[in-house]
Formats: C-alpha cells, structure tokens, sequence
C-alpha cells in the first residue's frame, strides 16, 4: 500500500525535511462543557502533531472529530485542557501573524466589505492610505471589487466566504488557519479559488492548516493529509501526498497517486463514519461503493 | 409615497368618527372636530399653550436626557462585565416591576413640587427601558464576532468598541423609543401631582371644569409630541441600520 504510516504516535508533517517546525501539538486534550456532573465532549484526545515551515496540511475528518477545536487552539483562541501547544517555538497568540477564515464567515454585518478587510489590518498597518491600498488588493484577488463599498447582506454566501478568505489573507500572515474556506462556493469558483490559494502559498510559503470535507481538496492542496476520528476526537493517520509542484502545471487527478490516495482516503472516512455507533449514519449498507 | 396617502385617508376617517361621537355624545362630552380647531386657535393667541408646551418639553426632554445619560453607560458596563451583571440585574428588574409612580409622593417630600422633582419623576420612568435594553443589547453581543476579532489581534477596547457596541445599538434605540414612551407619560403625570403647570396642568384644569374643546386640543398635543419624539427616534433607527438589506422589516 502506499500509504505508509500506520497509526501515528507523533505525526510530523512537513514540506522541506530541514524546516524547523512551526506548530507543535505535544499531548493535547480537550474536553467541553465538563461541569461538576456533566462529562463533557471530549473534543481532543491526546493529539500530537508537528507542522513544518513552508508546509501546506490538510485536516480531513468526519463532522465533529475537532478540526475546528485543533484551529482555535494553534491560534490561542481557547487553551487546551492538558498538553503543550507551541506555536515558532513560543505559546500561540491570536494576530496579524496568524490568519484564521472561519467556517462561518464571520463578517462584521455593518461594515462594508472594505471595513471588514481592514478590521483586520488595524493592528499590522498603521497609515489609513495604506490599510485601504492593501484590503482593495485582497478584495480584487477574490474577485469582489465591484463589492468593496456594499454590505454583507447584499452579498451571497458564496461571496460571503470569499471576503473572509480575503480577510485573513490580508494580513499575509505566517500561518494560515482555514476552516472549510471553500465550503459554501460553488464548484467553477471553487476551482478558481483553489489555484488562488496555491498560487498565494506558494509564492509566500507560509504554513497552512486546511479544514476541508472534500478528499479530493485535501489532496490536492495539501502537502501532507492528516485523517482525524471522532469520539474522542484524536488523529488517526498522517499520509504524504508526494505529488509535485506546482500542480496546476499538470492535470494531477489523472495521476497514478492521487487516485490511489483519494480511494484509500475515501475507504477510510467511509468506515469511519459507518461504524462508530454515535455517528448519524451508523450501520447504514453504503459500504460496497454502490 | 401610496402609504403617505392611506394614512391620510385613514385620518380623514378617523376625524369623521370623532365628528360622528360629538354628535351623538350627549351633554357635549366630545368636542367636534371644528370647535376643538377653534379652541386651539384660541390658546394659542392667547400664548397659554406655548408657555404650557416650552414647560413640559423642557422637564421632559430634562428628565429623558439624564436617563439616557445614566441607563447607557451602566447598562453597557452591566453587560461588558459579566459577574456584575449577574448580580445587579435581579434589583433592576425589580425596580422596574415596581410601579415608579409609588414613589412620587416620597420625591415630593424630599424635592418638593418644582421641576426638580418633576424631573425626577421623568427620570425614573425612562431610564429602566433604556437600561434594560442597552444591558440586554451588550450582554447579546455576537460571541463569533468577538472571537474573530481576538483572532486579529483586536484588544477589549477596540471588541467593544468596534463589535459589541455597534452591535448593541439596535437594542438601545427600542430602549430610547420605550423609554420616550414612559418618559412622557411620566412628565403628564408629574403635572397632574405636582405644581399644577405645563401641559399636564392644562389637562387637569380645563378637564376639571369640562371645558373639553380645550381639553381636546392638549390631549392631541401630547399625542403630536408622543409621534415626533417616536418618529425621530425611528428616522435614526433606519439612518443607523443602513447595513440591513432592504427587504428586512424595521
Ligand atoms: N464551544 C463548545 N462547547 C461545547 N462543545 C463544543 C464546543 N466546540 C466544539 N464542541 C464539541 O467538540 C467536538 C468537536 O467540535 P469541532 O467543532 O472541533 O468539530 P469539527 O471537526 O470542526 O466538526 P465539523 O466538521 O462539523 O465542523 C464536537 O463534538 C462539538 O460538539
Ligand atoms: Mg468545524
């Protein structure tokens, strides 16, 4: 079989052998809403994982398995329960330097798009003409210039998401976090947006952590996939892609390697979900790719 | 503009049934619509309504300015801090189920029957809505939006002023429109057990002496108040809400 690692341990991913690591999870736990008599969820157990500079990971996992939680912890949004989170080497602190796109958009309703932008910029770039110059850039890379003036709700959700994306891209941060960025964009733009993103990273190097449910993103983007489990939400598997860059120079869906990761990937996800019992689609016959 | 018209409409109607009632009212208990015009004009000749008016609004629009003053920023601090909130909202939610007026004759021991005391009285009916609703307005701040801007980095002040603020201003302008509300009911009722002046003074006197075209033409005075104060508030309402899509009722 290709894929090479068994359940990891200690998963290192990373681009360049050499890089120094950027993200360093060591034996994160976290539980929520544990109270005096309540068990809580156990969003995390015991997570390991180590990130390379100048690497690009996806995160794939059925719903609720802490993809999500992972994010919220690298960037400090919330601390975790036990465990050791290192973020270039000091604890993580949310800013500029980390750029976060939300599953929810999160777009501040009565600012335009260009004030949702330079929300962001506010602490990183002090001259207004120049906070203004860097979000138009942003909102032109997603596509929405003719939008830089209107409000969220005039815009769909599929344009929603792309302020977002555009939002912590503008920070040119050192880490990115995405959450499903591309989830609610449809499929031509979605497209586009992917070879954007490439396009960016590649050029800037920064480290992505990708949140995605489609397995042929993940593999598509990524430099490494890392496949999480729910209940308790904890890491399964950290698979190397392998594919060259850059991958719009070639149609890699037609190569050898990405279908075989995308069926093995597939294969997995569907076990996943079909046998744990809490899943909402527990026991259902959709085994046999029929 | 075709709601313009059928409010008009509407209004001409209403007028005929005020004509029809003093028609059939016995003992002219209901002025008609001409006599109350007449008697307007009347108290306005005489300068007695505009005295009365420059009275009432100037306590009123006292009294309403010190609650906006006080009910805002505490109800803005009682939703930003969380513990304090929780301990202080059971006595304002108690305070504003006590029926303020119990207290009026205890103001008039203490402040006497002048504007102070009036005042006073205004103040206490229109800071609870104001407070209440800017302290549910803060406290229902978009915990999303927070985290996102703790995510840029964003500081407390820059989260409150940039999020929970704004995004409590829909809730302190219901709170302003009850509270203009109450407020002018209050500053009626000021006058009426007060030093007997203004607008409430008026109504007690011509409604004590039956004189009801006059009496009339206060209690649609007070109403005409009771509209632009609301209307203003209204206007500010969509001015602020500008974000909204249009499609979103107000
Ligand atoms: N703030 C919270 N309070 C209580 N439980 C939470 C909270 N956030 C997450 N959880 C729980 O933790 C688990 C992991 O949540 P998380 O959002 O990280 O999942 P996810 O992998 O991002 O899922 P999805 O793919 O559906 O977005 C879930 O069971 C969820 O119910
Ligand atoms: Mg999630």
């Amino acid at each position: 079989m290709i894929v090479s690692n068994a359940p990891l341990q200690h998963g290192t991913t990373g681009g360049p052998e050499t890089a120094p690591h950027r993200i360093v999870l060591d034996g994160v736990c976290k539980t929520f809403g544990a109270g005096d008599k309540a068990a809580g969820t156990v969003a995390l157990k015991d997570v390991n994982l180590s990130v390379r500079d100048k690497s690009f990971i996806s995160l794939l996992g059925p719903s609720g398995c802490g993809k999500t939680t992972i994010l919220r912890i690298v960037n400090g949004l919330i601390k975790p329960d036990s465990g050791k989170v290192l973020i270039s080497g000091a604890e993580p602190r949310p800013g500029p330097n980390m750029g976060f796109v939300f599953q929810s958009f999160r777009l501040i309703p009565w600012s335009t798009i260009r004030g949702n932008i330079e929300f962001a910029l506010v602490e990183s770039i002090k001259d207004k003409a120049e906070r203004q110059e860097r979000a138009d850039r942003y909102i032109d890379l997603v596509g929405l210039s003719r939008f830089a003036n209107a409000y969220p709700s005039e815009l769909s959700g599929g344009m929603r998401q792309r302020v977002a994306l555009a939002r912590a891209l503008a920070t040119e941060p050192d880490i990115l976090l995405m959450d499903e960025p591309f989830a609610s964009i449809d499929a031509q733009t979605r497209e586009l947006m992917q070879l954007e993103l490439m396009r960016l990273w590649s050029a800037r190097q920064s480290v992505a952590l990708f949140v995605t449910h489609s397995v042929d993103e993940a593999i598509l983007l990524a430099d490494q996939v890392v496949l999480m489990g729910p209940r308790p939400g904890r890491i399964l598997e950290v698979i190397d892609v392998g594919l060259e860059r850059p991958r719009w120079k070639y149609d890699i869906r037609a190569e050898k390697r990405f279908i075989e990761l995308r069926a093995y990937l597939w294969d997995r996800i569907r076990t996943l979900v079909l046998t744990d019992p809490e899943s909402d689609f527990y026991g259902r016959d959709l085994g046999n790719g029929s | 503009m075709k709601i313009a018209a059928y409010r008009l409409i509407f209004l001409a109607g209403l007028i005929a049934l005020w004509w029809l009632a003093s028609t059939m009212v016995e003992r002219n208990l209901v002025p008609s619509p001409w006599a109350t015009l007449l008697a307007a004009r009347q108290l306005i000749a005489e300068g007695r309504l505009g005295g009365a008016l420059l009275d009432s609004i100037s306590i009123y629009l006292g009294g309403y300015a010190i609650a906006i003053l006080v009910g805002i920023p505490i109800g803005l601090i009682m939703g930003t801090m969380r513990t304090l909130g929780k301990t202080l909202e059971i006595f304002v939610y108690a305070l504003s189920a006590t029926p303020r007026v119990a207290f009026i004759p205890l103001i008039i021991v203490f402040l006497g029957l002048g504007a102070q005391a009036k005042i006073l009285i205004i103040f206490l009916g229109a800071v609870m809505p104001i407070l209440i609703n800017t302290y549910a307005g803060a406290q229902n701040a978009d915990q999303e939006l927070i985290e996102m801007a703790r995510s840029v980095g964003a500081r407390r002040r820059r989260i409150f002023g940039s999020i929970i603020l704004p995004g409590a201003v829909p809730f302190i302008l219901v709170g302003l429109r009850v509270g203009a509300t109450i407020g002018l009911i209050n500053t009626v009722v000021a006058e009426l057990y007060t030093a007997v002046k203004g607008l409430g003074g008026l109504l007690a006197i011509y409604g004590n002496t039956f004189r009801m075209a006059e009496y009339f033409v206060i209690v649609l005075t007070l109403a005409m108040i009771g509209v632009i104060v609301t209307e203003a508030l209204r206007f500010l309402e969509t001015r602020l809400g500008r974000w909204r899509r249009s499609d979103v009722v107000v």
